[in-house]
């Protein structure tokens, strides 16, 4: 396989993972929003939201008034936005025709209808009931991508460099959100959540579609020391981090086994695991919970870097 | 030529002309809504694979779909024999030309074909001199531009031998057509032209370097995805199971070329190149391209690699070659030429010139090196003013031009706004040659979709046709 | 007469480079005035290099490295025999047609100046070798002088030094080609008498008779046994003894001497 296919399979599941992260970012912040009772409770909620998708510099720098339908515009529509969802889907659509004939014609049609689809959309017809409507179909596109993917694509050295785009991606999404907003999650003094954690917890939790299942795994009302577990080290939580990394460690032993070479890429997911393995929430709290996710950002870089040195991507 | 175009499914009084009998019968079984909507399940189908090709000159990035005619255009297999007769001499013989023109020379040696016009020419490449490609072969992959204006009268319009490109459109128009109307094909015998990905390998594979062990690697190499192109690139690469890289997937060192993978370098033998001449590779033709590879022609000079088709091989299709290839085809093979070329004005000469000058109206003016219907007069649809455009280029440089008289294209029914209607065509047959000279029975019929339009370019309005041989 | 060369050059390739690859014509062959006795290039990647014969007969390198140093050195040394023909080189075998060496190029735009006075003159048969000494006398004093008419006044800066050989060469090209002669380009080393050794141009040009002959409108002689010819092409940009991708600036001469063997 060339080097630079399986740069675009990487950066293809990348960009789709990120659209979806997108999307649903945007979700978050939409819904409090409606639901904040507040004078200027709206625009804080979005605001926020876009820190913790760490698109709110840019967002500031071209727009006054944070409002739904400028926020909107910025994350779903705009192609200055390098991570809107536009720019997401265009890149990975960029990607996807340069590996075309690595592809199956289910992943193709899925990323190219979705592509065509999206580029038809007029952003001001989308409003109300319109714009859940696209956010939903937005997080359709990457199941429907996902789907093709785990369904029909040959179990070779492809597919793994399709697999680590999607959770090295997923992998700092999650790890972000929970850094922009570490500090709601901290012990206190009072370990029961106000009003404001309780806002900013749900946040949390919907922003990486944990809300729900959450009630499933720990029967109780949200708590700090709960999420972050359930974020973090939760190897069932399909966005935990502990379950991206062991997808991620998986399969850099296939290609391993593929191979029949170790390669500095082993090395840096090793590194990254070793940040989990028989870690606990109190010792995550006791070493620093920011200090923890930094540290475990910039090791999941690294594995982006070592791909590229170890399998040629340029 | 007579006023009235030659209809490939209607004989002058009206009736059926055989090939198209059953088509015929066919079509008015269908129910008035069921061509509307085969029209528009093709559209579907095709954007939805993305075979879309990108329009010059509009906005980068924007794809554009060829319009795809649901009615197919068949040629009788007695036509269709002549016509590959016609058309394998032709390449034969040019490509006997291209040896001899970067060896000895010996058409220019005897007079035949004006020296000037071969050693002055851009096309000329001097960098491939006394270079020796695999059997001989410069152009492997070649497509001739072919109209008809009678039940007899085929003449070529163009070769094109450097990197002719629509195969894919024959593929993928047969492919639709199989799609949606299977029962069509139940009753004709069509001769497939789905073989062409797997004797393009062959034809690969036949003209690899000597010294290879195994089977040779074979690579198509794209100038990328904003190409207009590209899709086609994809998928002849994948569709005959060979990489498909851009110049930066492949490096030379030691003087071979290889290409970069995950597990490292692996050597390349055979490359269908999409990259024109002066960017195939920086240290020998253009420095600034940056889609080529630095060292390529080295690497294929040293016979370590084949280039498919040769650099210099467009000094053969050249416009103002053109009108030698008659004469090329004698000197070579000691055949009349089968296939007839379009009369053509030599405006260096002062009575033709003054002659077109006189009937720019009824002529065609192409640009020596123009493509795609670009830098082209036609006299019949042209106003006051391009004409007298092109009446200034001409006189400003002759040799710039070639003239022709308009050519009345055959029609073939197409489905239009108001139902079937006849517009005129062309059609491109592809030729692959290397061990042997093959022609895939079928082509890419290009048809005018505007209302008496002769210009079937896709960047000009023009759509595409699944064109059916049958077989005996 | 035996004579000693060594040359070295610099070659500026840049920083942080993943492969580089030169293409090189800077190895002379034996002919009717010159047998190589000893012929080396020493420079990195210079062992697996390719070798081969281009489209005008010379013999050309393609060298490769991966991951090269900012600056390569490439050093060629070399004892190559000459004699003294008067210029004529004559037929090689797989020569290429010299109807070929008509074609213009852009570096070989024929000069009015100079091609003016000899339209009209006769330039077949005994003719030619005349007609060809008057040019090259012509071209070295046009462009000896600067005075290259007007076509090349916008260069036309007053400079003191004598303008390079490639302009001599280019000129005297240009104008046999306007006179429908075929004339082409000739790198090489000279010895010479004076002055330190350069990277020397000539020109050879056609004649039915005796084939190719050699002209030198720099040095305004023929050739003699102290010329080495190297590579011959269509002008200058054809016969460019280091090409390299990537490149910053042209090579430098870090060291030339070209000197009669003992």
């Amino acid at each position: 396989m060339l080097g630079r296919t399986a740069q675009n399979l990487f950066w293809l599941s990348r960009y789709i993972e990120r659209a979806e992260n997108m999307a649903r970012m945007f979700e978050v912040g939409y819904r409090m929003s409606l639901t904040s009772r507040r004078e200027g409770g709206a625009s804080e909620h979005l605001i926020s939201m876009m820190q913790a998708a760490e698109v709110d510099e840019g967002f500031d720098a071209k727009y006054k008034l944070a409002d739904v339908k400028s926020v909107a515009d910025y994350m779903i529509f705009d192609e200055a936005n390098p991570s809107s969802v536009k720019s997401c889907l265009l890149a990975a659509r960029t990607n996807a025709r340069s590996v075309r004939t690595a592809l199956t014609t289910e992943m193709w049609e899925s990323i190219n209808a979705a592509w065509l689809e999206f580029a038809a959309i007029r952003p001001r017809d989308i409003s109300g009931a319109k714009l859940q409507e696209l956010l939903f179909w937005i997080k359709q596109v990457s199941h429907r991508y996902r789907g093709a993917l785990l369904s029909t694509f040959l179990r070779d050295d492809g597919y793994a460099f399709s697999q680590l785009g999607n959770f090295v991606e997923r992998a700092d999404n999650t790890a972000r959100i929970l850094d922009m907003k570490y500090y709601v999650l901290l012990p206190r003094a009072t370990m029961v959540g106000g009003e404001v954690d309780i806002a900013q917890w749900t946040m949390i939790l919907r922003a990486a579609s944990a809300h729900r299942s959450y009630r499933h795994v720990y029967h109780d009302r949200y708590k700090a020391w709960n999420i972050a577990d359930y974020l973090i080290l939760r190897p069932e939580m399909p966005r935990s981090l502990a379950f991206c990394v062991d997808w991620i460690n998986r399969t850099v032993h296939m290609l391993e086994d593929i191979y029949g070479t170790r390669t500095g890429a082993h090395d840096a997911v090793d590194a990254v695991a070793e940040l989990l393995e028989g870690n606990s929430v109190d010792r995550i709290f006791e070493y620093g919970l920011h200090e923890f996710l930094t540290e475990f950002i910039n090791c999941n870089n690294r594995i982006t870097d070592a791909l590229a040195e170890s399998y040629n991507f340029y | 030529m007579s006023a009235t175009p030659f209809d490939e499914m209607h004989n002058a009084d009206g009736s059926i002309r055989d090939p198209y009998l059953i088509l015929e019968e066919w079509l008015k079984d269908q129910p008035p809504q069921a061509l509307g909507l085969m029209s528009a399940d093709a559209e579907s189908l095709f954007r939805r694979l993305g075979i879309t090709f990108a329009v010059y000159g509009s906005n980068e990035g924007t794809e554009k779909l060829i319009p795809f005619d649901i009615i197919p255009r068949i040629i009788s297999a007695l036509e269709w024999r002549r016509l590959s007769k016609g058309i394998e001499q032709r390449v034969r013989a040019l490509n006997a030309f291209l040896y001899d023109i970067y060896h000895r020379q010996e058409i220019l040696k005897a007079g035949r074909v004006p020296e000037k016009l071969i050693l002055n020419n851009s096309a000329f490449c001097p960098e491939m001199m006394g270079l020796d490609p695999a059997r001989g072969v410069y152009s492997h992959i070649i497509g001739v531009d072919i109209v008809r204006t009678g039940p007899d009268d085929f003449y070529v319009l163009e070769d094109n031998l450097r990197t002719p490109s629509g195969v894919s459109y024959m593929l993928e128009n047969r492919e639709a057509m199989l799609q949606l109307a299977p029962e069509l094909f139940q009753r004709y015998k069509v001769a497939p032209v789905e073989t062409y990905p797997e004797t393009l390998r062959r034809t690969m594979e036949s003209v690899a370097p000597g010294g290879i062990h195994g089977a040779p690697n074979l690579v198509v190499l794209t100038p990328g995805i904003y190409n207009s192109a590209y899709f086609e690139h994809s998928f002849l690469a994948d569709q005959m199971g060979a990489m498909l890289c851009e110049g930066q997937d492949l490096f030379v060192e030691g003087g071979k070329v290889f290409m970069r993978t995950t597990t490292g370098p692996e050597r390349v033998d055979v490359i269908y190149r999409r990259i024109d001449d002066d960017f195939l590779d920086p240290l020998t033709f253009r420095p600034d391209s940056m889609l080529g590879v630095p060292g390529l022609f080295d690497a294929y000079r040293a016979g370590n690699v084949t280039l498919v088709n040769a650099p210099g091989t467009g000094i053969a299709d050249d416009k103002a070659v053109y009108v030698y290839v008659p004469e090329i085809i004698e000197f070579y093979l000691g055949e009349k030429a089968l296939l007839k070329n379009v009369p053509t004005y030599n405006c260096t000469n002062a009575d033709e010139r003054a002659y077109v000058l006189e009937h720019l109206e009824e002529l065609v003016v192409k640009e020596v090196h123009g493509s795609g219907g670009y830098g082209m007069l036609v006299g019949p649809a042209s106003t006051k003013a391009q004409r007298e455009e092109f009446r200034k280029k001409i006189l400003a440089r002759p040799d710039n031009y070639i003239v022709q008289p308009t050519l009345a294209l055959s029609t073939c029914p197409t489905f239009v706004d108001r139902g079937i209607a006849p517009r005129h065509v062309d059609l491109r047959p592809y030729v692959l040659v290397g061990d042997d000279v093959r022609i895939t029975p079928g082509g890419l019929t290009r048809v005018a979709l505007k209302k008496g339009s002769l210009v079937v370019n896709s960047s000009q309005g023009g759509g595409t046709k699944d064109t059916w041989v049958l077989e005996d | 007469m035996q004579i000693a060369i060594r040359h070295r050059l610099s070659l500026a390739i840049g920083t942080g480079i993943a492969r580089a690859v030169q293409h090189l014509l800077l190895t002379p062959r034996t002919g009717p005035t010159q047998t190589v006795r000893e012929w080396s290039i020493d420079m990195p990647g210079f062992e697996a290099a390719a070798s081969f014969v281009d489209a005008f007969g010379n013999r050309a390198h393609l060298v490769s490295q991966t991951r090269p140093e900012a600056e390569l050195t490439i050093a060629v040394a070399g004892i190559v025999d000459t004699i003294d023909r008067n210029g004529v080189i004559g037929r090689l075998p797989g020569d290429i047609p010299p109807a070929l060496y008509r074609r213009p190029t852009a570096l070989t735009k024929p000069v009015g100046a100079i091609t003016g006075r000899f339209r009209t003159v006769p330039k077949d048969g005994q003719d030619r070798i005349a007609l060809l000494h008057a040019l090259m006398a012509r071209v070295s004093e046009v462009v000896g002088n600067g005075e290259q008419g007007q076509e090349q006044d916008g260069q036309g800066q007053a400079k003191a030094a004598r303008p390079p050989a490639a302009d001599f060469a280019h000129a005297f090209i240009g104008a046999a080609r306007a006179l429908e002669i075929p004339a082409r380009y000739v790198t090489g080393y000279v010895l010479a008498d004076d002055g330190p050794a350069t990277f020397h141009a000539w020109a050879e040009a056609w004649d039915d008779g005796l084939g190719w002959i050699g002209f030198d409108p720099g040095l305004a002689v023929c050739p003699t046994d102290r010329h080495v010819r190297v590579a011959v092409g269509l002008d200058a940009v054809s016969t460019i003894p280091v090409r390299s991708v990537p490149v910053v600036g042209e090579p430098l001469v870090l060291a030339m001497s070209v000197e009669a063997a003992q």
